[in-house]
């Protein structure tokens, strides 16, 4: 029973460019500390115990979370439900059943769209579903497909 | 069709009321803080300056008063209303999804009632429209359209020309549910209320340390004391046992004469001393039900029940979870919803837990605990060691979540219970579900255990019922129920 679509393999690229992004803030503080470990000549181990966490961050944050996070995510869009599978350790599968879609969404921002990609957003009368990264013309599709199967289901709120 | 009207002038003074009420905190700072310091002609400032405000306000109240209209036209309950920026809505009938109907003790004086109308889009911060204070015939008339436009799709024209001859009408009550004083007072006593009336109390005091001078007064009587612990104590409980009183006859005043009636597919709850309220509420919007038993009410063999409800606005909490009986015998409750709800079967075998995730409830207490007893007995020299009474505690508390949880499909229905203080159970019909979850942890994974979620939508938000390390297969089980779509 486990989803079986995975999400675009270009997701990757961009989860990892986040994870840089973030690498670099945090690098920006730790150069700080170094330089002010430097100033004050505290005792040199702590620059270097800085300078290896940042490292040890910097593997997690680009290479080991984007990797886990991608082979994770999983979706299918049957003609009754939806599902999704997320997470990084904790694995979650959420369910959704077509009758209770009330409106699907597709929206990029400026790096989904650099890679040609979007994400698309389901919504039911109480909870938001994502399915992230996809590409435009599969989540163009997907919306169609899931407001058309949404529609044909119609059952009593 | 008929004119337009204004509310009762009493509108104009609640809504000053209202006004004051907001300001009243950043007044009191004010007057507290503001002139502290400043002598001569500045020092009389803030007493010029609040009368200033209030009369402000009161003439803003006025013109509010003024401003507002309301007429029942087309079809439509249509509302202009705004002093400054002119504001009118219009409400169809039969988009109305509730009308509640509140008497404050302004209003009662006067023999007004307020009306809140509720559509399912009720967002914003406040409900849809509210009329402020109308006659009871008035109030009576609308909710008669309301109720024809109901059940007949159109307004007959009579309803809305003519005044309605006196207020008794035939309508069709099928059951009622009334709570006795006994219980109304078991219920108050009970309420976790207490806690929060005393915090508040104590926040209160704190704040006004440096008004009172708490010093002056306590060094007296301090040599006194220090004799005495135990007349410290004695204050001690007294306190406490007044903030009890205080918040057990608050509880008293708001839920007396609670009573349910079900009036064909519609639930009406009235209740209230001071403040009188009666809600309405179409059978087919309820979401789910909830069953509640906190850790004093559960050896009485007393629960509270819930209904979720998909109407409400998001800040008026109360109107989301409808109490449907506030203190109720466990084994009473089967037999009130079949005849309110026949929908829910409350009285189903429930399915415990697996014993192997007894041990990770034990180890999720024991995470937190360890650590802050070993903190706190290190710290703290001799006294710190009593943290260690925390782990008996903890242990039984883990045993008490452990066995509070479990879950039960029947037919439609799934039920979901667990435990965090109050033993929690949720009843949901599989067509209200708007979605399922499951989640498995690495550490689940390796004993082949599950944590699954259920949502339903719950005034304009979801709301969830978890039931957390059941055998992985169940969580299967329940998901594939789920996936059954009757066809």
């Amino acid at each position: 029973m486990t989803p079986q679509k995975h999400i675009s393999e270009k997701a990757l690229k961009v989860w990892r460019l986040t994870g840089l992004f973030i690498s670099i803030a945090c690098w920006a503080v730790m150069i700080a500390a170094v330089v002010v470990i430097l100033i004050f000549d505290w005792p040199l181990w702590l620059a270097v115990g800085i300078g290896l966490l940042a490292m040890f961050f910097a593997y997690i944050a680009i290479y080991l979370v984007p990797l886990i996070r991608w082979k994770r995510w999983r979706y299918d869009v049957r003609e009754t439900e939806i599902e999704i599978q997320s997470g990084l350790l904790i694995i979650k599968r959420t369910l959704v059943p077509m009758v209770r879609v009330q409106h699907v969404d597709t929206k990029h921002g400026p790096l989904l769209r650099k890679y040609g990609l979007a994400s698309v957003e389901i919504s039911t009368a109480a909870t938001i579903h994502e399915i992230p990264a996809l590409d435009i013309s599969e989540a163009d599709n997907l919306r169609f497909y899931i407001s058309k199967m949404a529609s044909v289901v119609e059952e009593d709120v | 069709m008929s004119e337009s009207k204004r509310l009762h002038p009493v509108a104009a003074v609640s809504s000053a009321i209202k006004l004051i009420k907001d300001a009243l905190i950043p007044l009191v700072i004010f007057i507290l803080f503001g002139g502290g310091g400043v002598s001569g002609r500045w020092a009389m400032f803030e007493f010029i300056a609040i009368p200033v405000f209030i009369l402000l306000f009161v003439g803003y109240g006025i013109l509010d008063w003024l401003r507002f209209t309301y007429r029942i036209e087309a079809g439509e309950l249509r509302i202009e209303s705004g002093v400054f920026i002119r504001k009118k809505r219009y409400i169809r009938f039969e988009r109305i999804h509730s009308l509640d109907k509140t008497e404050g003790i302004l209003q009662r004086l006067f023999g007004l009632v307020k009306l809140k109308v509720e559509t399912a889009g009720s967002s914003g911060d406040q409900a849809d429209a509210t009329l402020t204070a109308i006659s009871k015939n008035e109030a009576e008339r609308i909710n008669r359209i309301f109720h024809e436009v109901k059940s007949s799709g159109k307004i007959a024209s009579a309803a809305e020309t003519q005044e309605i001859q006196g207020v008794e009408k035939t309508e069709e009550i099928q059951s009622v549910f009334q709570q006795s004083f006994r219980e109304l007072f078991i219920m108050a006593a009970t309420s976790g209320g207490v806690g929060v009336v005393f915090s508040g109390a104590l926040a209160f005091f704190g704040q006004f340390e440096e008004i009172i001078p708490y010093t002056r007064l306590f060094t007296g009587f301090e040599q006194f004391a220090k004799g005495s612990v135990a007349f410290i104590a004695i204050i001690v409980v007294f306190g406490l046992l007044f903030a009890y009183l205080i918040a057990t006859a608050g509880i008293v005043l708001k839920y007396a004469f609670f009573t349910v009636k079900k009036n064909e597919d519609k639930i009406v709850i009235s209740r209230g001393l001071l403040e009188r309220r009666q809600l309405t509420i179409p059978l087919e919007k309820v979401q789910a039900i909830r069953i509640t038993e906190n850790l004093i009410r559960q050896p009485l063999g007393y629960a509270s029940v819930y209904v979720e409800y998909a109407g409400g606005s998001i800040l008026d909490k109360e109107s989301s979870h409808i109490m449907l009986f506030p203190l109720i015998k466990k084994e009473k409750i089967q037999e009130m919803i079949r005849q309110f709800i026949p929908e829910y079967e409350i009285q189903v075998q429930v399915n415990p837990l697996p014993k192997r995730s007894f041990k990770r409830y034990q180890f999720r207490v024991w995470l937190i605990i360890i650590p802050a007893a070993a903190i706190c007995s290190y710290l703290y020299q001799p006294w710190g060691y009593l943290s260690l009474l925390f782990m008996p505690l903890g242990a039984s508390w883990a045993y008490l979540c452990y066995r509070g949880a479990g879950w039960n499909i029947t037919g439609n229905q799934l039920q979901l219970r667990s435990r965090f203080f109050s033993k929690q159970t949720f009843i949901f019909q599989k067509k209200r579900i708007q979605a399922v979850y499951s989640e498995v942890s690495p550490f689940q994974k390796r004993a082949n255990l599950a944590s699954v979620s259920a949502v339903v939508k719950s005034g304009a938000g979801p709301r969830a019922g978890k039931v957390v390390d059941l055998e992985a297969e169940d969580s299967d089980r329940i998901k594939e129920w789920f996936f059954e779509r009757k066809n």
